[in-house]
């Protein structure tokens, strides 16, 4: 490098592949990268525990067979979410944690599970299983994600444009997924027509905004 | 004593001075209904105080109880060390009296966690 361009460097000297400018240009615009890393591994951490959860959700709404397929779409798009963001979490220098337990442990989003207890042989006991229920834990389980994903689109809002982009694609998503609950479960619980405005989707798990300029073809 | 929904407590505020939010150092006074939690109040009053899920999961929230008394009806992980130690979470938290808390303690709350084997503690602290 010449020496008149001395200063093109910023903080990271020249070769030097201990730093990342893509992680300093974030810190020099006012964002811990490391604190922001660390909260978007605690958000796909709920993405990845939610698509389980899902799974499960999912195959308790027997018989309904359309809540079934919206269920799905939310299910796979939220694993598209942990897919979207786990590149970033890499770039940003950190990792996901060895044991899927401590995965669980910290993602920012409390368990999905199916609302009911186990019976006495450890099977789910189904006999008082509704489906306003598992609806009702669908909803709340967008909720939260809503709430997640909002903290950061606040926090990268201006500072680190690459985080932003994914996040409020997925915002997008979770915004979609809380309408579609919100109608199924007032036609469901309430007998009130309460429409979503929205049901666009291509095939299952479509994630239109955040597969619709793809950082991976995995995601 | 009996609530009804539409009584209000005074809940106290306190943003230590070496916090990293913008109120640090500020005390503020919000009237708070028996039905409401006390984020959803400060938040409504203008109050930016941390949060994430806001169902008593994360623990973004934490704060110390330093008077009076809350109820977490729908805290989805609240345990009864942390009651006993004094922490509450003010997203699912609602007054049962007037109250004072202490916000902004995420970080000693997770050390108390990891001290007594709950989560998020130690997954947290460990990473």
């Amino acid at each position: 490098m010449s020496d008149e361009k001395e200063h093109g460097s910023g903080s990271v000297a020249p070769g030097d592949t201990s730093k990342r400018v893509g992680a300093e240009v974030i810190r020099e615009r006012g964002v811990d990268p490391e604190e922001l890393r660390e909260k978007l591994i605690d958000a796909i951490g709920a993405e990845f525990t939610t698509y389980y959860y899902y799974t499960n959700l999912r195959m308790h709404l027997a018989g309904e067979e359309d809540y079934k397929e919206i269920t799905e779409d939310a299910r796979l798009e939220d694993r598209a979410h942990f897919e979207l963001v786990v590149p970033r979490i890499y770039e940003l220098e950190g990792s996901l944690p060895n044991d899927i337990r401590d995965f669980a442990d910290r993602a920012s989003c409390p368990d999905a599970e199916v609302p009911t207890p186990m019976d006495d042989s450890g099977g789910f006991d189904t006999s008082d299983l509704a489906v306003e229920d598992i609806l009702e834990v669908l909803l709340e389980a967008e909720r939260c994600a809503i709430r997640t994903w909002s903290e950061i689109c606040d926090m990268t809002r201006g500072a680190d444009p690459r985080t932003y982009d994914m996040a409020q694609r997925i915002l997008n998503e979770e915004m979609d997924h809380e309408a579609w609950f919100i109608e199924l479960l007032s036609k469901e619980r309430d007998d009130e027509i309460n429409p979503a405005g929205h049901f666009a989707r291509g095939e299952p798990g479509d994630a239109p905004y955040s597969t619709n300029n793809r950082f991976n073809d995995s995601a | 004593m009996t609530q009804s929904s539409n009584e209000t407590w005074t809940v106290t505020i306190v943003v230590p001075e070496d916090s990293s939010l913008d109120e640090a150092g500020e005390t503020y006074d919000l009237e708070v209904g028996a039905d409401e939690t006390i984020l959803a109040a400060a938040r409504s009053a203008g109050v930016w105080l941390p949060a994430d899920c806001q169902q008593g999961w994360c623990t973004t929230c934490a704060a110390r109880l330093v008077d009076g008394d809350v109820a977490h009806p729908n805290a989805r992980r609240y345990y009864d060390e942390d009651d006993e130690a004094g922490y509450v979470l003010p997203c699912t938290a609602k007054p049962r009296t007037d109250t004072t808390v202490v916000v902004d303690q995420y970080d000693d709350f997770l050390e108390f966690r990891a001290a007594n084997d709950r989560p998020p503690g130690n997954s947290k602290l460990d990473s």
